[in-house]
């Protein structure tokens, strides 16, 4: 069987600008697949690459086997694409909207009138079924897209941003149809921000920024690319953070705290301590933190340098750190 | 013949207007009206019959339903297909498995009869005026279907250029109606210098008003004013020329579809 998604040197160029440059990502099926980055990463120009809404300047992207431009039609029936915008066909209610929908994919009008009523109830709006979608709510309109996705009963649904904007109890709602749906066996391709949404729901992630792909992982093996940071609460505080470059990647005093960077922080915590006792401090309390999902997204998205830290030994100033932290603060990720 | 999806753009593009009445048939109903009863009945009464046996009304109803027709089958592409794809729900569409041809001819059918819908509207609001008998009846459907399907077809190319909503009133004002009030509608070439007869030529809808009144009353200017040579085969070569005509502008709908013109990015 052919992956759901295959794209090889994939390329989409607006003039000058390069949306997607050589972007190579295969999607497995049954997969649940995370696309993160932050805005104008590329995401939504991959996925509109895949449905025809997007034309590729190069490069190829094939969709269970299919060619997006030359069998552009099993591509396309292959696909539910549930947008970030609202999209939708205001002239109709949304019952005949999502008939509509599944006709224009060759389900004939008895059978698009049992599935949309079918979805309707799955995404929890059927007594709003005879409502034009300008009457709906935001939270209304967000589970109609999913329906509207659904209703032709795609062997890969594509959600951009399905959560974005949304309260709690539709992005849990949300989390478990999807998490159902994926169960039965429909491949997922998920884009977010939302980090928490990507750890909690995709079998592997692709992290994206500036139309490039940065990694390809598992959120479990994106984590363990990132740093613990150990900190020490001393009985006096130094006035200079202690030289332990043999395994920190940076050492800085914050407060009374002195905080140290590691790879792994479970290993290295008795050999600091023995380090820092021979260096005659006294310990009163000890705590490891790991880096979250969140940093290393940023780490990985916020410059040229996408080099994950464990290489690079440095020494830090409290002034730099704070300097990166509020940088990290802007940029955001959620 | 007709695949499951056709059938459901089809039925979506006819269903947008019929239940829209209001907007749809009751205005061209009304502008009708207005024109056979200030243009026909009362400045009418007092203009001799511009051809032989044909009164002034009668004379006028052709081209009021080729104007009925023409500028109805135009809008309804047009407004589709701009406000599909103002408001991007032109995405359901292009995201499904339909070839560009079927997405094309749907649009293309559902706004030509709408453009055939209004023309008999206007035919039954002549004969309120003034008895008709078809003259040449298989004749008649057949340019009438033509030409809503080569409007139908120039209004998506309209839809697609169209940068906002400006844009398709200015298509429609500024190049149709002048086009089609130039195109004989409220007279015959033959009251018209041989100079000017010429020139009208030159007008394609002066074929298409001529064509009609010749399929509905029997008579064409054509026979009257064109180069003897063709006016031999006159209407009947007009009609081959507007079906070449319709042929070549659904070709290039379906190739800008293809492209993605105004449609992808």
């Amino acid at each position: 069987m052919p992956p759901a998604i295959e794209t090889v040197d994939l390329v989409k160029e607006y003039g000058d600008l390069r949306a997607l440059q050589e972007l190579s990502l295969t999607v497995e099926e049954g997969e649940f697949f995370g696309l993160l980055g932050p805005n104008g990463a590329g995401k939504t120009t991959f996925i509109n690459t895949l449905v025809g809404l997007v034309r590729k300047t190069g490069g190829e992207a094939r969709v269970f086997g299919h060619d997006v431009e030359d069998d552009y039609r099993q591509a396309r029936d292959a696909i539910g694409l549930a947008p970030q915008e609202f999209n939708v066909d205001r002239f109709f209610p949304i019952r005949e909207v999502l008939m509509h929908k599944a006709g224009y994919h060759g389900i004939p009008e008895a059978e698009a009138g049992e599935r949309a009523d079918e979805v309707l109830k799955r995404v929890g709006i059927y007594d709003k079924r005879n409502e034009r979608f300008d009457w709906l709510s935001g939270g209304m309109k967000r589970r109609l897209l999913l329906a509207r996705a659904l209703v032709t009963e795609p062997d890969l649904l594509i959600l951009d941003e399905p959560t974005a904007g949304v309260d709690v109890q539709l992005r849990h709602d949300l989390w478990e149809l999807v998490t159902e749906l994926n169960e039965e066996g429909t491949t997922i391709l998920l884009t977010t921000h939302y980090i928490e949404e990507a750890e909690r729901l995709c079998d592997r992630v692709a992290i994206m920024n500036e139309g490039r792909k940065v990694t390809v992982a598992t959120p479990d093996e994106l984590k363990t690319r990132g740093t613990d940071t150990i900190s020490v609460q001393l009985e006096s505080t130094p006035a200079v953070a202690p030289d332990l470059k043999a395994y920190a990647h940076d050492t800085r005093v914050s407060g009374d705290h002195l905080k140290v960077r590691v790879d792994d922080g479970g290993s290295i915590a008795p050999r600091l301590l023995n380090d820092l006792e021979a260096m005659g401090y006294e310990i009163t309390d000890l705590e490891i933190s790991r880096t979250s999902l969140e940093e290393i997204f940023v780490d990985l998205t916020r410059s040229e340098d996408r080099t994950v830290t464990r290489s690079s030994a440095t020494t830090e100033t409290d002034e730099e750190t704070s300097e990166r932290d509020a940088k990290r603060e802007q940029e955001g990720v959620a | 013949m007709f695949s499951v999806g056709f059938r459901a753009l089809f039925r979506r593009e006819l269903l947008r207007f019929i239940r829209r009445p209001k907007n749809t048939f009751m205005p061209p109903a009304i502008t009708n009206v207005l024109y056979f009863a200030v243009f026909g009945v009362i400045l009418g009464g007092r203009i001799d019959e511009p051809v032989a046996g044909i009164g002034y009304i009668l004379f006028l109803i052709p081209g009021l339903i080729v104007l009925g027709t023409i500028s109805n089958a135009f809008e309804n592409a047009s407004f589709s297909i701009f406000h599909g794809r103002w408001n991007e729900y032109i995405h359901e569409t292009l995201t499904s498995p339909l070839s560009y041809a079927e997405m094309v001819v749907a649009y293309i059918g559902a706004s030509a009869v709408r453009g055939l819908i209004v023309g008999t509207i206007i035919a039954i609001i002549g004969r309120l005026f003034v008895p008709i008998s078809i003259e040449h009846g298989l004749f008649l459907v057949a340019t009438m279907v033509v030409i809503a399907s080569l409007f139908a077809g120039l209004g998506i190319i309209g839809g697609l250029v169209a940068r906002d909503f400006d844009d398709l009133t200015v298509m429609n004002q500024f190049i149709l109606r002048p086009l089609v009030f130039f195109g004989a509608v409220f007279y015959s070439l033959t009251m018209l210098p041989a100079t000017w007869q010429y020139v009208s030529l030159l007008n394609p809808m002066v074929y298409m008003v001529d064509s009609v009144r010749y399929g509905l009353l029997g008579y064409s200017d054509m026979l009257e004013v064109a180069p003897e040579a063709y006016a031999e085969f006159a209407p009947y070569a007009s009609l081959g020329v507007l079906i070449a005509l319709t042929g070549a502008v659904i070709a290039l709908d379906v190739y800008l579809f293809k492209i993605g013109y105004g449609l992808t990015d």
